[in-house]
């Protein structure tokens, strides 16, 4: 049972990561680059080498005022429409698994409390809302890796009760030694670049920078959510059930619509989350193609979810999506597409994401 | 890109809801050693060692409502896991994998659902300031669930406490809505949708709420701009 009602329309998406805005990171992975570096992982305090994607002129340790705050305005000056956001028929939904606590690492290491304005997740939204000049019906939710999703599924749902008339998503997670440290402590983040749905010895991760926006309608834009999934395994912080159960409960969810589909999925790069991921997209859609881009942006968080879509939705409007990025043959199943894909065969895409505790998301888009 | 263009009407809804069962845990200014030992035999054994307070109270909360896998589960808390989040920021410069996972929004509620092993398809976890009940009400009330479950609770800080950054007390709550009354049932919960004054100050947070449900206290208010919230008790 899909957990959504009606198709949702998108009248407008936009991504930004590493590379730049969403054409120019499709441009760079459909040639195959990775904007992943390896850095100290503490910053200027040193440490281990790790895999980071970062905007262009964002410090890696934060600012007091924040160094992706420009970055966020150029992507919310995409937003089309001059529409009142933040107001009761033009509900903002603001996901991110970190937020501003960067901050707190920032204070809490060299002392200025100018940094807490920006350190809880709702003074961290306030200060955006501040900065973009919204309104103050703003929700905003967070579920690590998975978090972009519901608010496209919290979104959905107002515009389907017709309590709007447009809805805006707004997602964003930008790197610091605060989150990079406790990947690399999880023995996850570590010097090798990762290589999504590769069957190699060791796996490993890399984190990026990414924003996202998508504004949501029920009846406006060529592109349309049909289904969208969610399941939780409550099984493990950090592991996934043995048998895949987990992934495989999510996408039963999902509708047989008889498109032709390809799939976008999570693949961060780890070896066991990878494999059953990459088996039960495999077994849920036989023969249709499987990639993931965070071999070349890093694993975006929070925000991934949404900035993965925009990708998508520049891909099929495009007609070719990127390969897997960072990774060769052999594959965990022979549906991963290390290569682009030329999108004129299909007709839908299948995006995922998942996070700790063992929590699954979905959705499936096609052009409406 | 296609824009969406602006279709302004005024507009007047009400969303109707039951409170068909409430448990609230208001452990004020204690210590999580001391709420530690107070509720260690409400888990399994060992469960509690590595728990923080506010996963141990909102999964006392939850545990009488025994979440099944159809519930909608939605999660509120403005500031979450505040003494793991402070551990963990102070284990730098060796950071400690562990609270990091802990410091994880919403990892309160998972604590509780992993040790019981209990999946659940939807699960939302909210947080957010002044309006962050209305905000996780309105989640829970579209939720489409036959039941659904909102939860909630915040954890009283240390330094981030002596810097404004957490909450100054402790508490959880956790409660089941229905659509329709059924016998027994706590309380009605409307959410009111009016044009009439969008630019009122609607300053309504967590603590309040839930001192109005610890209290089984009325609520009429203003909880966001053009949103009232009223919740009338069963007699």
């Amino acid at each position: 049972m899909s957990v959504t009602g009606p198709a949702i329309h998108i009248a407008a998406s936009g991504a930004l990561t590493a590379f730049g805005d969403e054409a120019s990171t499709l441009a760079a992975l459909l040639a195959g680059r990775s904007a992943l570096r390896l850095l100290p992982v503490h910053g200027s305090e040193g440490g281990d080498l790790v895999p980071l994607a970062l905007c262009e002129g964002h410090a890696y340790e934060e600012t007091v005022l924040p160094s992706w705050l420009p970055h966020i305005r150029k992507l919310a000056a995409q937003i089309p429409g001059d529409l009142p956001w933040g107001t009761a028929r033009y509900p903002v939904f603001v996901t991110s698994s970190n937020f501003g606590v960067g901050h707190l690492h920032a204070f809490r290491r060299r002392g200025d409390p100018a940094h807490l304005a920006y350190g809880t997740p709702f003074d961290c939204v306030d200060q955006l809302v501040t900065a973009l000049g919204w309104g103050p019906d703003v929700t905003t939710l967070s579920h690590a890796c998975v978090s972009a999703h519901l608010g496209l599924l919290q979104a959905s749902r107002v515009l389907a009760a017709g309590l709007a008339d447009s809805a805006l998503v707004f997602s964003f997670d930008f790197i610091s030694p605060f989150v990079a440290g406790g990947f690399h402590a999880l023995k996850i983040l570590n010097a090798d670049l990762p290589a999504p749905y590769q069957d190699r010895a060791t796996g490993a991760i890399g984190l990026g920078d990414g924003a996202a926006f998508a504004v949501l309608t029920r009846d406006r834009g060529d592109f349309a959510i049909a289904a969208q999934c969610l399941h939780n395994e409550m099984h493990h912080f950090t592991a996934n059930q043995a048998d895949g159960a987990g992934f495989s409960a999510c996408l039963a969810n999902l509708p047989d619509t008889g498109r032709r589909l390809w799939i976008k999925g999570h693949g961060t790069g780890t070896l066991n989350a990878g494999r059953l991921e990459a088996t039960a997209l495999a077994h849920r859609f036989p023969g249709a193609p499987l990639v993931s881009w965070k071999g070349a942006l890093g694993h975006t968080l929070g925000s991934c979810g949404l900035v993965e879509l925009a990708l998508a939705i520049g891909a099929m409007r495009a007609g070719r999506a990127p390969g897997v990025i960072g990774a060769s043959a052999p594959g965990f199943t022979d549906t991963v597409a290390f290569n682009s894909i030329d999108l004129a065969a299909f007709d839908g895409v299948v995006c995922t994401s998942n996070a700790f505790g063992g929590a699954h998301a979905a959705l499936l888009l096609h052009h409406a | 890109m296609p824009s969406a263009a602006r279709t302004p009407r005024s507009f007047s809804t009400m969303l109707e809801r039951w409170i068909t069962a409430l448990h609230t845990e208001d452990a004020g200014l204690e210590e999580p050693a001391a709420t530690r030992d107070r509720l260690k035999d409400r888990f399994p054994k060992n469960a509690t060692r590595r728990m923080s307070q506010l996963g141990l109270l909102v999964g006392t909360a939850l545990e009488p409502l025994q979440p099944g896998y159809d519930d909608a589960l939605i999660y509120a808390s403005a500031y979450a896991e505040t003494r793991a989040l402070e551990g963990y920021l102070d284990s730098f410069p060796n950071p400690s994998p562990t609270l990091f996972q802990t410091s994880i929004h919403p990892s309160a509620v998972q604590q509780s659902l992993i040790t019981s092993q209990r999946p659940i398809r939807q699960f939302l976890p909210l947080t957010g300031g002044v309006h962050l009940p209305a905000q996780a009400l309105l989640t829970a009330f579209l939720a489409g669930s036959p039941r659904v479950i909102l939860c909630g609770g915040e954890e009283r800080g240390t330094w981030l406490l002596d810097h404004g950054r957490s909450s100054d007390r402790t508490f959880a709550f956790a409660l089941t809505l229905a659509s329709e009354p059924v016998t027994g049932s706590l309380a009605r919960v409307t959410l009111d949708f009016s044009d009439e004054s969008p630019h009122a100050s609607c300053d309504f947070p967590l603590p309040v709420f839930f001192d109005h449900l610890h209290n089984r206290r009325p609520v009429d208010a203003c909880v966001l701009p053009g949103r009232r919230l009223r919740i009338e008790w069963t007699p």
